[in-house]
């Protein structure tokens, strides 16, 4: 048996995280999604693992569009089309870090959390991963999802 | 100085200091912000990480502490650890604020006001 | 999700009838960043259709209205205020009330209870043995009476004003937040109450500090004049009654200004309840 966060608390974290860094501009809301695929024809996402009292790993998938705001956001850059691949793994890579590492602390401990890595797609999971909370969320009419995937133990 | 492995969250934090008319200086680790230390650029605030390759903030906040004449650069964590035994840790090591991640901007003009750094009147 | 603007008058009339608070246009954003969840839960596909809702649905309508009436707030706001509490008004306090050895202190628009709470942390700090305080925290949303008695604030609350010292020192992590200390949490009693209610304070006794903080700029003149006259008898005759940073009774009409003398105590003005002269026709009396 698996030990997971509360999905409340996932949604909690990744409310905060979104409402300091993306401001008042528009609120991320709840909204309801089959599990599976992540619903957007372009995604941007990022994974980070937490190991040691816990080990899980924690991802993030964001429409394009999205990451894209974030991005814009994040480094104060004026014009969107200025945006890099660099900057859009920078900005998406510090989104997971930030909603993982809180998720961590929510956890047993002591853990470390790994850097982040990111991809231009939407995340795949190992087939032996299961997923055992899950946050589906809409911005700007645009889909996010944040997932904790673990091993289940034997 | 702001003291973080992530360009993000350095470039955050750049301007929300820069606004409040600071001169900033980057550094993406803890060695690295002695480096420069040493080369004699010593700031009067660090923003610094915790989780960080090379040296990471709890080792780069002790080393300064140690040394006499770094003593009175302030210091401020700001980092995703939030459990109570990590902030206990970090203000023992030396630290005399702690930030938790995510934070605002104005989270972080209130503490820097609280450190006496920022006039009021300054703030809007 | 826009709202139109007959959802927003309407909603605005609501809010202003039931707690006087003033929502002007410009807000629209606002009432409908706070309302869309509250419509989604509701299953309503709009703001519009919820507004509608909200006429005759009393439960909505109670959710709707906690919801409008949240404020912004962090710890020791403004911080002067605070300083002023400890350096200038308690010290007074503990001279003149060393009879009884006990103070009482009303957060009379008290949100989430952070002005409560601290106001109870530095009383704990500052107070000596021996002495006892009563903190009162009273608020038109019962929403917002629920989160001071149950004292939990998300991490980005924290992060405000609060330094970390004093975080580890009277807060604990429960899951995503930090919960107030037990102890903390005994000193501060709540209490609904409307500002803007003509027979609110009847309820209410005297106090030796009042906080009134950044709630007055909510209602209109007249609501806002009466609630200081109101306000007169429940300060202690040697009391301290403290506004927000920017507020002031300066421009008040002669019956109200008459009835608090200001005192620059540090960076803040505090205002006193005026000795009770009868007022001549265009005399100003006070400080």
């Amino acid at each position: 048996m698996t030990l997971a966060p509360e999905v409340t608390d996932v949604q909690a974290i990744v409310e905060q995280v979104w409402s300091s860094f993306l401001g008042e501009e528009e609120p991320l809301l709840p909204r309801l999604a089959e599990p599976g695929q992540f619903a957007a024809d372009e995604a941007w996402s990022a994974a980070v693992s937490i190991s040691g009292g816990w080990d899980a790993t924690v991802t993030v998938e964001l429409s394009a569009p999205v990451a894209l705001s974030l991005t814009r956001t994040m480094l104060g850059l004026d014009d969107i089309d200025d945006a890099e691949d660099g900057d859009v793994a920078d900005a998406v890579g510090e989104l997971v870090n930030m909603v993982g590492g809180n998720v961590k602390s929510l956890m047993p401990g002591p853990s470390v959390l790994s850097l982040p890595a990111v991809a231009a797609g939407r995340a795949a999971h190992p087939s032996g991963a299961a997923e055992i909370a899950r946050f589906d969320g809409i911005w700007a009419g645009e889909p996010v999802r944040v997932a904790v995937h673990a091993i289940p133990q034997p | 100085m702001i003291i973080d492995d992530s360009r993000a969250m350095r470039s955050i934090l750049r301007r929300i200091v820069a606004g409040l008319h600071f001169e900033t200086l980057e550094a993406g680790n803890g060695q690295e912000a002695l480096d420069l230390f040493e080369a004699g650029e010593v700031p009067d605030l660090c923003l610094v990480d915790w989780n960080m390759p090379v040296m990471d903030g709890y080792t780069f906040i002790t080393q300064v502490r140690a040394n006499r004449d770094w003593r009175c650069v302030i210091k401020m964590t700001a980092t995703t650890e939030s459990e109570q035994g990590q902030i206990v840790k970090a203000l023992a090591a030396g630290a005399h604020e702690y930030v938790i991640k995510p934070f605002t901007p104005d989270a972080i003009v209130e503490k820097l006001e609280l450190l006496g750094l920022v006039p009021q009147e300054d703030v809007a | 999700m826009t709202i139109s603007s007959s959802s927003f008058n309407l909603i605005a009339a609501l809010v202003r009838r039931e707690t006087a608070m003033v929502y002007e246009t410009g807000k629209e954003y606002l009432v409908e960043a706070r309302l869309t969840p509250l419509a989604t839960a509701a299953g309503c596909p709009d703001v519009d259709s919820y507004v509608a809702r909200v006429s005759t649905d009393l439960v909505e309508r109670r959710k709707a209205l906690d919801a409008l009436t949240i404020n912004e707030t962090s710890w020791f706001r403004d911080q002067t205020p605070y300083q002023a509490f400890t350096d200038s008004i308690l010290p007074r306090l503990l001279e003149s009330r060393a009879a009884t050895r006990r103070l009482r202190i009303w957060s009379a628009a008290c949100s989430s209870g952070q002005e409560a709470y601290s106001i109870a942390m530095l009383l704990d700090q500052h107070l000596p043995p021996g002495w006892t305080a009563e903190i009162l925290a009273t608020d038109v949303s019962t929403a917002m009476l629920e989160r001071v008695r149950t004292g939990r604030y998300s991490q980005v609350e924290m992060n405000r004003g609060l330094p970390a010292t004093t975080l580890v020192r009277y807060f604990t992590r429960a899951s995503t937040e930090w919960e107030v200390s037990p102890e903390l949490r005994r000193t501060v009693r709540t209490q609904h109450l409307n500002l803007a209610d003509a027979y609110a304070f009847t309820s209410v006794g005297t106090y030796d500090v009042v906080l009134l903080r950044n709630v007055l700029i909510y209602f209109d003149q007249a609501t806002k004049y009466d609630i200081l006259r109101r306000m007169r008898p429940h300060v202690a005759p040697d009391g301290f009654l403290l506004l927000g940073s920017s507020e002031t009774t300066l421009d008040m009409p002669a019956d109200v200004a008459a009835l608090w003398s200001r005192e620059q105590l540090g960076r803040v003005q505090a205002h006193r309840p005026a000795v009770a002269v009868p007022l001549a026709s265009s005399t100003r009396i006070g400080a």
